[in-house]
């Protein structure tokens, strides 16, 4: 190309161009990924609006539209595709998902009646509602003006007789199963060691436990029996009649009579749902407070950790360590222990920290509870504390190497200055370093931390699961219970994903999760980013 | 502290204003102590980590640990002997069938027991010390069967006694009449007992077989009906030995001259398999020693040389073309130290003891190491048996000694070879490197090559580095030479975020999302993907061309956003093209319908006889860019951007053009932090993990197909770690995994730190 160019032109411009090409792939890249995920992960609140579908082969198909593909098989030149729709009602179907050819659908009609249900059980269902049985047995027709304003009332109250009973049975009895599990513990203890006062002792608590548990129970069934069994009568796609207990109801819509402020208060609603409540049916439905909750609790425990120990021992190199080859190696593997792959650290924290520190406390401190319990372990088994060492290792040479070059950028007159007035070393760093570099020690913290949140490979291995009983926090003494396990963003993501035995069903909850920890970790990074940059604003005019 | 050192402090100094104060000279050296303290701590830690790495590893590389732990005496006529599960009671039973049991501890009589057997006397002894069973041979060739029995005993205060007990059954009529038994042999079919003898007739040996089949009647109570006596191998002429696996699906029998004839057993007749001369090439071609591996599929056969072959059962092409499986050779052991006396295996695992030239040795079948060797006892082995759980092995010497000794042995399996070498495994047509920890039954032969791994590493390594480093470089040269630097401060950040993306996302995304959305527009893809290079470099030639005025529109550092609209024109039209591209070149016949398709997997299938996977290398390698790109494009747009602007500035004045600048200046400059940066993205892919536990198949498999998944050293880590039990072979296998992923990326970042270190000092003499 160089020679058909006239003189005037410069030559390799087409290379030019052609560098400039990496940098849109580069952008494209990311900027796609972010939005894709995006996309993908808000849409999964938002309420569409559900056609009812005429098949050829005389089928009707109620359900919202979930994916579109090329059918498998399908030639290339001339792609045919089928259509998802998520027709709920899994008791019934057999499925809450169902696959149709595009080509054969005849008509799509979305009538004002379809009703949009998010059930305790068996996922979520539309149906066509035909009257509403209310507690007082009284029935009242979907025709009749009272219908919503009752139903709504309904729902409400089956929503407050359900929390009761969640209350109950979780938490409650929940909480006296602990107990009963702690005194069957002290029991065999007790006999074990022949102590007949406490033996007698113990035995009567476990009495008292049951006679609790019983109680509850009771109560329970109580609720379950005595509450209001409104329930919906209504007939799905095929006609069959469906009638649903509105106990089972959490939320319920009417998808193609919503308008848009309807649609952007039940977007909230059901945000507020995936931020703050617990998770259902498998993971697939309801919310991500504990994985929330222990993404963080682990995270800030791993800062914890990793910011002390990374400032002083980066201290100790800037400040204290002589200059020579030694250091420079020390300083050469510390960098480098960045890029060794989390999957080591994992190996070492399941091999060091959880079986030889975790087995050896357990020896220590926990021999009764090995003994009397069939060898559970307390601390040699994967958990927070584990977790929270394992990445804060992994996340050291982060804060160690962004400690030292905010050391490093002190500019040198104010350590001469301050040494110059008499103040110790140790005054020195205290008063002028540490201050002057705390903005470039928080960049590395917060890296540190958004390494950490995104981080799974690792904690697969040293106490992450799919599913915890309880949290990490609560209020039992001690309150913070480092050795149990966890859930966590990231994990939750990869067993969604990878491990759900229901892949269509999780589908939407995985891309929402996903929003999340991405939103999480890039909030994280940016602040680091913006810190940075303040930072370097401030020492480009700082000169004695 | 050197400071607090230069105070002139034994002047007594009249005003305190001029003194340091004491708390101030304490709290500068005690958190000048502190911070040495954690700082050396630290760094201790972090070497720590690999030491204890290694320290896991290590116990794999080391041998058996063998000690004898005392003799018992025994009736010199003892010929075969049996033991409880701790081997706290052994019995022997002397060659007239007299049984004794003694306490180990102290070699005190515990019992003794006689057959009562009338005229007929016992002739041949076998006893089966795991099942504690043994059988007499009759000098009229019947055999009786002995069953031993240990009852344990708790006394009030909880002490345990054992005592044994003898049960004889009644003799079974197998052998020709008349004939004593030379030997005896039982095995436990599928569906009945075999009981074989062997006797002498008129110097020819004769074999004869019944078999027992037991069923449990209506009272619960079994019944054994025994089957009429038959001829087994009629044809050979001289028996040396005769192994006949505990299962009884086969026989082998060993002949004078060296000649192995091996028949199978399907339940109801032998039948003739093969025969093989295994030291046929040896000048003495006898077999001196034999024995069964557990597992029954495998032999070790040792010459009088001592020469050592191990054949095993696996499928061989016959001349038909039908592959069928039959002995072959596997292993050629190491040469022992003399004539082969005896072969005896070890239960749960694959090794043996061989006995040769007055030496114990050890062995492991597969790996074909030497775990222990030792001076065998006086006198001649009668017997060797390993205890169950394979922490001690006994033998019963001819001179009525019973040895015994302790094992510590927990990686038999180990060795640098299983790790690293090519292995033929049982049941393999050749030797080869394999990764396969578990399987359903005990006798699995665990396979423990890292090669599929690291291949499989160096797999996903290499489609990741062919797709981000033509990104990341290119882009890197172009930020930091011709865009322009307000957009360069978007840039960078950017860039970041894409760094800082958590791999389980995505992972996540290539696996469910892109790879079934790319699988059946493979074609279009790469339409799309391969008419972008052009038109990039069309656009800028098309831009030179152009008359100064229009040129002149397009501002330097700006060509990027003119270059936006029209790849993305290209790009769609190329996508677009994919299916007619598609059915021009990779139409084949649907093995199904048998028309013609379109579809460039079944092209690939039926062309390359390859497999297709929708979760391949492609698509990780392309999700791992997102992993790569950002790490290669910081460190090279930085030592691109940090050479001298005199250089830039020179060259310039000189009338090179900015790519030739670029090119030939710049480029040169900063190689060795180009190069750095893309040693450092090799590191980071090596180490991926969730990436590729999500977005491929995981199967260790060793092809080059760009269209096949593989699996990586992270993610067997990650996906068997948490299955793998402590201490176990497994798991410090997966240690040693980790060690490898360690060292390399640690070798690997050290020397890109070098590089930029030099770089950092060339920029210094600039």
């Amino acid at each position: 190309m160089d020679k058909s160019s006239d003189s005037s032109t410069p030559r390799g411009e087409g290379w030019v161009w052609f560098t400039g090409l990496g940098l849109i792939i580069g952008l494209g890249m990311v900027i796609g990924l972010l939005s894709l995920v995006v996309m993908n992960g808000v849409t999964v609140f938002w309420a569409p609006k559900v056609p009812v579908a005429l098949v050829d082969d005389g089928r009707t198909i109620i359900g919202q539209l979930a994916q579109r593909r090329i059918r498998a098989g399908s030639p290339a030149d001339h792609p045919r595709y089928e259509l998802q729709y998520q027709v709920g009602l899994r008791e019934l179907n057999g499925n809450s998902y169902l696959w149709v050819d595009e080509a054969k659908i005849k008509s799509e009609s979305f009538p004002a009646d379809v009703l949009g249900l998010e059930r305790v059980e068996n996922g979520p269902a539309f149906v066509r509602p035909l009257s509403l049985r209310k507690s007082d047995g009284k029935l009242i027709a979907i025709t009749d003006s009272a219908f919503e304003p009752a139903f709504q009332a309904e729902v409400a109250a089956a929503s407050a007789v359900r929390e009761k009973l969640v209350e109950i049975t979780r938490h409650r009895i929940g909480d006296v199963n602990e107990e009963m599990d702690k005194a069957r513990v002290a029991l065999r203890r007790a006999e074990d060691l022949k102590l007949a006062a406490e033996i007698a002792d113990r035995r009567r608590q476990i009495a008292g436990l049951e006679v609790r548990f019983a109680s509850l129970q009771a109560e329970a069934k109580k609720v379950v029996e005595g509450g209001a069994v409104a329930s919906l009568v209504s007939k799905d796609a095929a006609g069959r009649e469906v009638v649903v207990p509105l106990t089972q109801v959490i939320r319920a819509w009417f998808p193609n009579r919503l308008d848009t402020w309807g649609r952007v208060q039940l977007f909230f609603s059901r945000l507020g749902e995936f931020i703050f409540d617990e998770p259902r049916e498998a993971n697939t439905e309801g919310g991500l407070m504990p994985a929330i909750f222990g993404t963080l609790v682990m995270t800030v425990f791993m800062s914890l950790m990793v910011t002390p120990f990374g400032v002083i021992t980066a201290i100790y190199l800037r400040e204290y360590a002589q200059n020579g080859p030694v250091l420079r190696i020390v300083r050469i593997s510390v960098n480098n222990l960045a890029g060794v792959p989390s999957i080591v650290f994992g190996v070492f924290g399941l091999g060091f920290f959880v079986y030889v520190l975790g087995g050896s406390i357990d020896q220590l401190f926990f021999a009764d509870q090995l003994k009397y319990n069939n060898n559970t372990p307390v601390f040699g088994t994967g958990g927070l504390l584990w977790c929270s060492l394992t990445l804060a290792l992994m996340t050291l040479p982060v804060v160690i190497v962004a400690t030292e070059e905010a050391l490093a950028a002190v500019p040198r007159g104010m350590r001469e200055a301050s040494l110059a007035t008499g103040a110790s070393k140790w005054q020195t760093i205290r008063d002028i370093l540490l201050p002057a570099s705390a903005p470039g020690i928080l960049t590395g913290v917060i890296l540190a931390m958004a390494r950490g949140a995104g981080e799974v490979a690792p904690l697969m291995l040293v106490g992450v699961v799919k599913l915890a009983p309880t949290l990490p926090f609560d209020g039992s003494a001690p309150f913070l219970h480092m050795d149990r396990k966890f859930m966590h963003l990231g994990f939750h993501v990869y067993d969604l994903g990878f491990q759900s035995p229901d892949s269509d069903a999780a589908r939407p909850m995985v891309f929402a999760t996903t929003l999340l920890l991405i939103v999480l970790v890039v909030c994280l990074n940016i602040g680091a980013i913006w810190i940075r940059n303040r930072l370097r604003a401030r020492f480009k005019g700082a000169s004695f | 502290m050197d400071m607090s050192d230069k105070k002139p402090a034994p002047a007594p100094a009249p005003e305190s204003r001029f003194t340091v104060s004491p708390m101030t000279l304490a709290a500068d050296r005690w958190m000048g102590r502190l911070i040495r303290i954690g700082g050396v701590g630290v760094v201790l830690a972090v070497f720590g980590m690999l030491a204890f790495l290694i320290y896991q590893v290590f116990p794999l590389f080391t041998g058996a640990k063998v000690a004898p732990v005392g003799a018992l005496s025994v009736p010199a006529a003892a010929v075969a002997f049996g033991e409880d599960e701790y081997g706290d009671f052994p019995f022997v039973v002397q060659s007239d069938g007299k049984v004794i049991f003694q306490r180990a501890k102290d070699g005190s009589k515990l019992l003794e027991w006689s057959p009562t057997l009338g005229d007929r006397r016992v002739t041949a002894v076998r006893s089966y010390p795991r099942s504690g069973l043994v059988f007499f041979g009759l000098s009229d060739g019947s055999v009786q069967e002995i069953r031993i029995a240990y009852r344990s005993t708790f006394d009030a205060a909880g002490k345990r006694a054992v005592e044994p007990s003898v049960t004889a059954l009644e003799p079974i009529a197998i052998g020709k009449p008349g004939l004593p038994c030379v030997d005896v042999w039982n095995a436990k079919g599928a569906q009945s007992r075999l009981l074989l003898v062997r006797q002498e007739s008129a110097g020819k040996p004769l074999l004869t077989a019944v078999r027992l089949t037991e069923r449990k009647g209506l009272g619960g109570k079994a019944k054994v009906t025994v089957s009429a006596p038959f001829v087994v191998a009629a044809e050979v002429n001289s028996v040396e030995q005769v192994l006949l696996p505990s299962t009884a699906e086969s026989l082998i029998i060993v002949g004078k001259s060296g000649e192995v004839r091996t028949y199978a057993d399907d339940g109801t007749a032998f039948t003739f398999l093969q025969s093989f001369v295994p030291f046929k090439d040896s000048k003495d071609t006898a077999v001196a020693s034999s024995g069964l591996i557990f597992g029954n599929v495998s032999v070790v056969f040792v010459s009088r040389a001592g020469e050592q072959q191990v054949w095993s059962m696996y499928p061989q092409l016959q001349p038909d073309g039908k592959s069928l499986r039959r002995w072959g050779k596997i292993h050629d052991g190491e040469v022992l130290a003399g004539a082969g006396e005896g072969v005896y295996a070890a239960e749960g695992n694959k090794c043996y003891i061989a006995v040769a030239g007055g030496k114990l040795q050890l062995r492991n079948m597969t790996t074909g190491t030497l775990r222990w060797e030792g001076d065998a006892p006086a006198g001649t082995i009668r017997q060797v048996a390993f205890a169950g759980n394979y922490d001690r092995f006994t033998a019963l010497s001819a001179d009525g000694k019973l040895h015994r000794w302790s094992i510590v042995d927990h990686h038999p399996e180990s060795s640098w070879d299983a790790f690293f070498g090519k292995i033929w495994y049982e049941g393999a047509s050749g030797p080869d490197y394999t990764w396969q920890s578990s399987a359903g039954s005990d006798e699995f032969e665990a396979k423990y090559s890292l090669i599929p791994l690291l291949y499989g590493t160096a797999k996903g390594t290499i489609f990741a580095l062919l797709f981000a480093l033509p990104i990341a470089l290119t882009a890197a040269i172009y930020v930091s030479q011709f865009l322009r630097p307000e957009y360069r401060n978007v840039v960078k950040p950017v860039m970041e975020i894409m760094a800082s993306l958590p791999s389980v996302v995505l992972g996540f995304l290539a696996g469910l999302w892109l790879a079934p959305l790319v699988d059946p527009r493979l074609i279009s893809l790469f339409c799309a993907v391969g008419i972008l290079a052009p038109a990039a470099l069309f656009a800028g030639f098309l831009w030179s061309v152009l008359p100064q005025p229009v040129r002149r529109q397009v501002k330097p550092g700006m060509e990027f956003l003119w270059l936006l609209p029209f790849l993305a024109l290209c790009a769609y039209f190329a996508w677009q093209a994919g299916p007619a591209v598609e059915a021009a070149f990779f139409t084949v016949k649907d093995t199904a319908s048998g028309l013609p398709i379109a579809d460039f997997r079944e092209w690939w299938r039926q062309t390359t006889g390859e497999t297709y996977d929708s979760r391949n290398s492609l698509v990780v390698g392309f999700v791992m860019g997102f992993a790569v790109i950002p790490i290669v494009f910081t460190i090279a747009e930085d030592s691109l951007s940090n050479v001298p602007n005199s250089l830039i500035s020179g060259s310039l004045a000189l009338g090179a053009s900015r790519w030739q600048t670029v090119w030939s200046v710049v480029v040169p400059t900063a190689i060795s932090g180009i190069v750095s940066g893309v040693m450092i993205g090799f590191g980071r892919a090596i180490g991926e993990t969730m990436i590729v536990v999500m977005a491929t198949g995981n199967t260790a498999v060793m092809e080059a197909n760009p269209f096949s998944g593989m699996r990586t050293l992270s993610a067997n880590i990650a996906v068997e770690l948490p299955e793998a039990a402590a201490g176990h072979t497994h798991y410090r296998a997966l240690f040693l995994g980790a060690c490898c992923l360690f060292l390399l990326t640690f070798v690997i970042n050290t020397l890109a730190e070098i590089l930029r270190q030099r770089l950092r000092e060339r920029y210094k003499v600039v």
